[in-house]
């Protein structure tokens, strides 16, 4: 048949109708619902074997413990686990997006690196291990030999009891370097406290959990303060629907925080003045005769007004405070009532188990040790100390020391140098590290006096107050090597890189988590095997010590980290007390509290051990409450309301220069007896108030990370839209400050301080105190990517900093501000 | 240039003159067109709907052209059930306007969904509790009517009568019409008031929610007469417009005043109704609720101006025009009374999805806003031009009114 | 006891503590991660990101410093009935290809991904806000390989269309099968408990079946403390809250005036 036109329109318009008759159409459409069930650009993720892998979490000094659901090699999910002592199952949602870091590429290092690009650039390029160990070790070595081993410096963010921080101490002093700086953090200047107080300079160990009234001064129990699977495990307990007796929590904070909302008693004193409060409390106490009579007189030093050995008269904690710090006085400095003040001295002085914890927390690195002291001072007038419920004393962990240091000459001569910031000198006598004076004295001087400054786990250039200067400090120094495993701020400065493992990959220790009252060591591991190229820190500076040679290398003997990290639990096993398994209904705050007498469930170091790897926990639930007599090691061997070592200290200095002279250098503005006692005194901004009328605060939330690692993206979810929309963070202002500056909800204004000036949007809301500008913490990285990168801005970059007295470090909690409608 | 396929003996426009007149449905089906692609292609993403306005400027306009397309089940039912001899001459526009706005809606409906590809899960695994299904079913079987009813007023082309089968397919249809058009106005019954159901059954929502007063969703009927009420009128306006552009007479008056007259009655009816179910949500639906009826417009730009323009301005007001004979006799009146008839029953149809979602439920909750993007707008504007293309093309070129060339005798 | 309809047996649900709820957060991102729900560069555009659990904040009105906000976690209620006594949670009933449905044996409202065709009438319909639609596609780029951490438990969504909370129903099915494995018909109260529930730090979150007077949720909705999100609705929640404060219990229905009913003297 000849195909005309009009036949082969029938026969398509045939055909066409035909093929409907046919399943084809069917088979076709359900084919392609089914392709829109599996586009290719949607993962399907593959299945495996299920594992579970027990291991901590150390994003932050918490040490909750948690499982790894395993696919196969690939971590799935992050859960808390209940067989650990730290946190019975709960973590925190920074814990819970640890994989978001883990497996992020774009934020992460994944070889070691050196720097082609220009400086901050992040341009980098991939090298091998050996490579840029060569590198370093050459550079060190030249230092050493031209004499200047002083020349390298580190910034340490590992805490001070890691054994991670005794390394990279150790390195420097090997290679005869003093300038060992590690970054601030509150429990600084809480073991200040204990130092000066009770005589050891351990952290503070908070019962919490058998406590029945908390009185925190700006702590953040539900903002991630302390160890925060734990003390969020406590509120639980705390407040049990079903719990007989409910803990009192009172807060005393300058905003509705979480924790402010949420405690049954909220105090509002100005921002500052806390330490006034403490000792206003302490009055009221001391009146109402709510205080612990006997433990005042027996076991406590500086109470009563008392003569020194060369017949001098001194003023005592209790004339102090009766002259200084009545309730009227106090309502004059904080802005509370008097009656107010009374009620809460009641409140505290009648309960059980009565808590003052400090820890006026992030944003600050470290806290104000006269107000640390003021605020221990209460848990000594009511004699809760070493009590159950009650802030207990430890001794040091018993860890062992490393094998002694190895020092050569040329390390010998380095190590006399003089600190760059002075720590421990008369000026700043208790203190170890002050890194805002080691970034002053680069700044200073016109040559940087650090030839090659290495950075572990730390990013001073965001988590700093005051970033710029410390962003100009870093860019004189000639050579900086980061060990980050992250692409953070800091690490963009470097001009190379040996990234470190992540938490998940590697194994470390976790030593005393923050307000524990029990002694505690955690252990991670590696749960998977390590993604991308890079070494656990630990291992990497044994090479590296090797590569140097000489004594330095013999001062790091052991084949790899783990050798050392058993070379420290070593002290735990011969100190015959801990266990390493755990029963979950039996929880340590019981335990420790009916007397645990349980027999350490180990025989031999090595089964120890290898129960700690696998469990990742040791501990011990003896504790000797109580026996102040041989607790307090202080020279008066009591608890000092009136410090001996501050005197002893201000007496020494004072043999060189007027006594004048030595207070002001210590900052102190009162005579030398109040020097050495807890108390007030106004904080004497130079700044002019007309042209900066109101205070900025920063203030850190849970669900955003602060420390260690960059926030996960999950995160992201939590956050409200009046703390971050599109890319801007907003500032908290109550509505009277509002009206004052003619701002509505979402403008944008900018905030100036001395120190600069920063763009964000305004949330009115009552939770604000007025004249106060509130700024969260944790927004406005330049680094990253875009989950984080460009969010927000970062309060650090206008911070104007002061010195603490005595203790020499950074005020950073009251920046004067204005605010500028835009 | 196309006169052989005009009809015979109209007057029309020079082809030229009526493609530069249509210039702006070309644009506008261009503009719909990139923004349709955008939708199918990207997502959902491109408009400005999100998890609290899960309907918004697309359903609106979905459900007002249905309820405008309300004319052509109507008339059919009125011409061919109840026998009104007159309406044939305004039939043919009915149906044709009526068929514009159910396929404009399908259409869009098509994109609004996030899997269009999986449409016809809707039939296939059909879930009966659902309104939506109803709608579905009765809009897709009603659209195939109206194809069946277009159908042979296209076959009444000069051109295509030519041929002798597809005018013995013509006049068989015409036929029996009449089956088709009580199908047609059974399944529009169904669906405007499933349409009306759909808002009526969200018990959650007190906005819409419309139970307990006299019957299951109550709004079910509201919207059923509602949509006959203003479904005449804008099959008038329709016509009133094109006599305006063409500068013909096109329709007979007695057509006319029958379609104005019964709408009258109707919305009368309804807007009576609609009086006592208001009143009837206030002091029940509204209590149970927890809430007073000042709650739901204290928000955003929703006040009680809506109520007052929906009810009083756009519903007592043309009803009443419509009433009296010698104001609906009136041209500009009756036209005057169309608008405010049609637009009351649009702003109908806006409260019940935009304020139902907008209004939170949750006394915690906040009260969102919602701006349409370039792209919904695209959309919807894409369907106005696709109805006045067709509408166009089709006067153009079929016998829609019988009565043309009667009344417009070429001298 | 009055019947429930269709449930022969078990009725799984949840509890939340108010008063312990400290808003931190980690249920939303325990649901996240436990889900593969996928993150996209600006979450604060609230109205599209997907929480399946949201928390909101609340306050009580008041000036400084007798503010308080308060935190209120709201996953999928995974409601009984339609609040007019149909046997259907409302977004059930409306849902044009029977993607979303109530299990009458467990009584979860299940989610069909491959199902639903992206409506979205379901969202019309939950009062709760609680569904959330796939405006973009999950959100993995290849470079980052944030894909490895993905479970095989829970499918990826595909753009356009539904999700909600599942009550973790894949861990329901876990349990099952362990049970099952192990000859064992009946699972226990701690087998299956959800992500958010393991989750939180201070044990604000307690699951279990609601119809079991062995499980601790059939003690806590005894409370005299205890109530359910617009309980007025009628639609039946199994997510039941608990606080001892008036002014959060308050925020948790419309109420007119004199309604409310006070537990305590105080706040
Ligand atoms: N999720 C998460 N948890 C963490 C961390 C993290 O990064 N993420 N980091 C850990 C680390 S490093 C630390 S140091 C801890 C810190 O944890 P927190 O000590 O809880 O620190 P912040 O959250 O900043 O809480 C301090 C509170 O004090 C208030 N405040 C600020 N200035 C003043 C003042 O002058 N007076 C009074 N009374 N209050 C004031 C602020 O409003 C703020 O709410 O958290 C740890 N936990
Ligand atoms: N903007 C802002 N500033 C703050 C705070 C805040 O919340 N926000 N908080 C303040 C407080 S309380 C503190 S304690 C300080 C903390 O200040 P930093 O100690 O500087 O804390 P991070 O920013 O967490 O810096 C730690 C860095 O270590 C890297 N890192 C993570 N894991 C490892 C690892 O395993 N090995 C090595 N070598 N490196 C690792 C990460 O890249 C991370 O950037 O910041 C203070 N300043
Ligand atoms: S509290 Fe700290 S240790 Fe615990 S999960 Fe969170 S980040 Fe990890
Ligand atoms: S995890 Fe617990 S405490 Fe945190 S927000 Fe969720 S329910 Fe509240
Ligand atoms: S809360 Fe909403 S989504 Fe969940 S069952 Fe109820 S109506 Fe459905
Ligand atoms: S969006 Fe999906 S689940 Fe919701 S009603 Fe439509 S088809 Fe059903
Ligand atoms: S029950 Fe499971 S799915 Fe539902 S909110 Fe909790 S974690 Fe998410
Ligand atoms: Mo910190």
């Amino acid at each position: 048949m000849q195909m005309k036109r009009r036949n082969f329109i029938k026969f398509l318009v045939g055909g066409v109708a035909g093929i409907q008759l046919t399943p084809l159409p069917w088979k076709f459409t359900d084919d392609v619902a089914i392709w829109t069930q599996n586009w290719p650009w949607v993962p399907v993720p593959p299945v495996g074997a299920v594992t579970k892998e027990k291991t901590v979490c150390s994003l932050c000094r918490g040490a909750c413990g948690i499982e790894v659901r395993k696919i196969d090699n690939r971590a799935v999910k992050i859960e808390g686990r209940s067989d650990y002592p730290v946190n019975p199952g709960g973590i925190c949602p920074l814990g819970m997006g640890g994989l978001q870091l883990l497996y992020n590429e774009s934020i992460r290092f994944t070889s070691p690196m050196k720097r082609v690009g220009p400086r901050g650039s992040g341009v980098f390029m991939d090298i091998s291990w050996d490579e840029a160990l060569d590198i370093l070790s050459g550079r060190i070595s030249k230092l050493r030999k031209k004499g200047h081993p002083e020349a390298l410096a580190a910034i340490d963010g590992n805490p001070n009891e890691s054994t991670m921080a005794l390394m990279v101490e150790r390195l420097l002093k090997a290679v005869g370097s003093p300038n060992y700086v590690s970054m601030p953090s509150v429990g600084d200047t809480c073991s200040m406290v204990n130092y000066l107080q009770q005589g050891t300079g351990e952290m503070m160990a908070y019962d919490l959990e058998n406590a029945d009234c908390i009185l925190s001064f700006g702590s953040g129990l539900l903002e991630g303060w302390g160890s925060p699977g734990r003390v969020l495990n406590a509120w639980g307990l705390w407040h049990d629907a079903h719990a007989k007796e409910k803990a009192v929590i009172i807060q005393v904070e300058a905003r509705a925080s979480n924790t402010a909302s949420k405690a049954d008693f909220w105090i509002t004193p100005k921002p500052g003045t806390e330490a006034a409060l403490a000792l206003g409390i302490a009055h009221v106490l001391i009146k109402d005769r709510l205080c612990n009579v006997s433990f005042i007189e027996n076991y406590c030093f500086g109470y009563h007004d008392w003569k020194s050995l060369d017949g001098q008269e001194h003023k005592g904690f209790k004339s102090m405070v009766l002259d200084e710090y009545s309730p009227q006085q106090v309502a004059g400095i904080t802005g509370l009532q008097a009656d107010k003040i009374k009620s809460l001295a009641h409140e505290f002085g009648k309960a059980k188990a009565p808590i003052a914890i400090c820890g006026k927390g992030k944003g600050s690195l470290n806290g104000s040790l006269y107000e640390f002291m003021a605020i221990q001072s209460l848990n000594a007038l009511v004699g809760n100390i070493n009590k159950p419920g009650g802030v207990l004393v430890h001794e040091a962990m018993p860890l062992s020391d490393l094998q002694k240091l190895k020092n050569d000459q040329i390390s010998l001569r380095g190590l006399k140098k003089q600190r760059l910031d002075q720590a421990g000198t008369s000026k700043y006598p208790f203190t170890n590290s002050l890194i805002n004076n080691f970034l002053d004295a680069i700044l200073k001087r016109h040559q940087s006096p650090v030839d090659t400054l290495l950075v572990f786990k730390a990013n001073p250039v965001f988590t700093l107050p005051d970033t710029t200067a410390c962003y100009k400090a870093l860019k004189k120094i000639p050579f900086i090597v980061s060990f980050s495993p992250f692409k953070d701020e800091t690490a963009l400065m470097a001009d190379l890189i040996l990234p470190d493992h992540t938490y998940l990959e590697k194994m470390d220790d976790l030593v005393c988590p923050p307000g524990l009252q029990y002694p505690f060591y955690g252990l991670t591991k590696s749960v998977v095997d390590p993604v991308y190229n890079t070494e656990n820190t630990g291992d990497a500076i044994i090479r590296l010590a090797k590569k140097i040679g000489g004594s330095v290398a013999e001062s790091f003997q052991w084949p790899e980290y783990e050798d050392v990290l058993k070379t420290r639990a070593s002290g735990l096993y011969s100190n015959g007390k801990g266990l390493v398994g755990y029963d979950a209904s039996h929880p340590v705050w019981k335990m420790q509290k009916a007397g645990n007498r349980a027999a350490p469930d180990y025989s031999t170091f090595e089964e120890m051990w290898e129960a700690i790897k696998t469990g990742g926990f040791w501990f011990t639930a003896k504790h000797n409450y109580q026996n102040y007599s041989s607790i307090f090691k202080t020279p008066s061997k009591k608890f000092e309301f009136f410090s001996l070592r501050i005197k002893s200290a201000i007496d020494i200095a004072a043999k060189q220069k007027p006594l004048k002279k030595v207070l002001k250098d210590l900052g102190v503005a009162k005579n030398a007896d109040e020097a050495c006692m807890p108390h007030y005194s106004k904080d004497e901004s130079s700044q002019d108030s007309t042209e900066y009328p109101l205070f900025m605060m920063p203030y850190e939330m849970i669900n955003l990370a602060s420390e260690w690692a960059p926030n996960p993206p999950f995160s992201n979810k939590t956050l409200l839209d009046n703390q971050l929309r599109n890319d801007e963070s907003f500032t908290d202002i109550n509505p009277q400050t509002a009206k004052a500056n003619d701002l509505k909800q979402g403008d944008r204004v900018i905030i100036k301080s001395l120190a600069g000036r920063i763009k964000v949007r305004v949330n009115i809301t009552e939770g604000a105190m007025p004249g106060i500008v509130y700024l969260p913490l944790g927004f406005g990285h330049t680094a990253y990517d875009e989950f984080l990168k460009g969010k927000g801005v970062n309060p650090n970059d206008i911070i104007t900093t002061n010195r603490d007295p005595v203790s020499g470090q950074i005020v950073w909690w009251n920046t004067a501000v204005k605010l500028i409608k835009v | 240039m196309d006169s052989p396929i005009l009809p015979e003996g109209v007057k029309r426009c020079s082809l030229t003159t009526f493609l530069i007149l249509l210039l702006p449905c070309f644009a506008l089906l261009a503009w719909g067109g990139l923004s349709a692609v955008l939708c199918l292609w990207k997502g959902l993403n491109q408009t400005n709907m999100s998890n609290v306005f899960a309907f918004a400027l697309w359903i609106v306009f979905d459900l007002a052209v249905i309820a405008l397309g309300a004319g052509a089940f109507f008339t059919g039912f009125l011409t061919y059930i109840i026998d009104r001899k007159e309406l044939k001459n305004i039939i043919n526009a009915a149906v044709i306007i009526g068929f514009i706005c159910y396929s404009g809606a399908m259409a869009m409906l098509g994109i609004d969904i996030g899997q269009p590809i999986r449409g016809w899960f809707i039939y296939w695994h059909a879930n009966i509790h659902s309104m939506l299904v109803e709608v579905s079913f009765c809009i897709g079987c009603y659209l195939i009517v109206l194809i069946i009813e277009f159908v042979p007023i296209i076959f009444e082309n000069r051109k295509l009568n030519e041929i002798k089968p597809i005018r013995l397919i013509g006049h068989n249809l015409h036929e029996i019409m009449a089956v088709f058009a009580a199908t047609g106005a059974f399944l529009s019954f169904f669906h405007q008031g499933s349409l009306g159901g759909m808002f009526g059954v969200l018990y959650g929502r007190p906005f819409a929610a419309r139970e307990g007063f006299y019957i299951w969703p109550w709004t079910f009927f509201l919207f059923i007469l509602s949509a006959i009420a203003c479904g005449p009128c804008f099959t008038i306006l329709c016509t009133k417009l094109t006599e305006f552009i063409s500068g013909k007479k096109l329709v007979p008056d007695n057509a006319i005043q029958t379609l104005a007259k019964i709408s009258g009655w109707l919305l009368s009816f309804y807007i009576v109704l609609k009086i006592i179910d208001t009143l009837g949500w206030i002091y029940g639906v509204v209590p149970r609720a927890g809430m007073t009826f000042m709650d739901f417009y204290r928000e955003g730009p929703y006040g009680v101006w809506l109520v007052v323009c929906e009810i009083l301005i756009c519903g007592v007001i043309p009803a009443v025009m419509l009433m009296i004979p010698r104001i609906r006799q009136n041209g500009t009146w009756l036209v005057v009374a169309g608008i405010l008839n049609c637009t009351g029953i649009v702003i109908n149809r806006f409260v019940f999805i935009v304020v139902t979602l907008a209004i939170p439920v949750m006394p915690f909750d906040r009260f969102w806003s919602y701006v349409p993007t370039w792209q919904e707008w695209g959309i919807g504007l894409a369907v106005l031009g696709y109805g006045v293309l067709v509408y166009a093309l089709s006067y153009r070129y079929l016998p829609v009114f019988p009565k043309e060339k009667e009344l417009n005798i070429i001298t | 006891m009055k019947k429930d309809h269709g449930h022969v047996g078990k009725k799984y649900g949840m509890v939340i503590d108010l008063d312990k709820c400290t808003g931190c957060g980690t249920c939303m991102t325990a649901c996240a991660a436990e889900n593969n729900v996928s993150v996209r560069k600006d979450e604060s555009d609230k109205e599209r990101s997907i929480t399946w659990i949201q928390l909101y904040q609340i306050s009580n009105g008041k000036k400084f410093p007798d503010t308080r906000y308060s935190y209120f976690p709201r996953p999928c209620m995974h409601c009984d009935e339609d609040g007019r006594g149909g046997h259907h949670p409302s977004c059930v009933s409306v849902c044009v290809a029977s993607a979303t449905k109530l299990d009458p044996h467990t009584g979860i409202v299940s989610q069909i991904y491959t199902r639903c065709i992206g409506c979205r009438y379901c969202q019309a319909a939950c009062p709760f806000d609680a569904r959330y639609f796939n405006w973009w596609d999950a959100y993995f780029p290849k470079e980052k390989g944030l894909e490895r951490y993905l479970s095989p438990d829970v499918s990826p969504r595909m753009r356009g269309v539904i999700e909600k909370c599942s009550f973790c129903h894949h861990r329901l099915m876990r349990a099952k099968n362990q049970a099952y494995a192990e000859g064992r018909r009946e699972i226990e109260e701690h087998e299956y408990i959800t992500a958010c529930t393991e989750a939180c730090p201070v044990q604000a979150i307690t699951f279990g079946d609601l119809n079991n007077p062995k499980h601790k949720v059939h003690e806590l909705i005894q409370l005299p403390t205890a109530f359910r999100l617009l309980e007025r609705l009628n639609t039946k929640p199994k997510v039941y809250y608990l606080s001892t404060k008036d002014w959060v219990r308050r925020l948790a229905d419309n109420y007119r005036p004199g309604e409310f009913k006070r537990l305590s003297k105080g706040s």
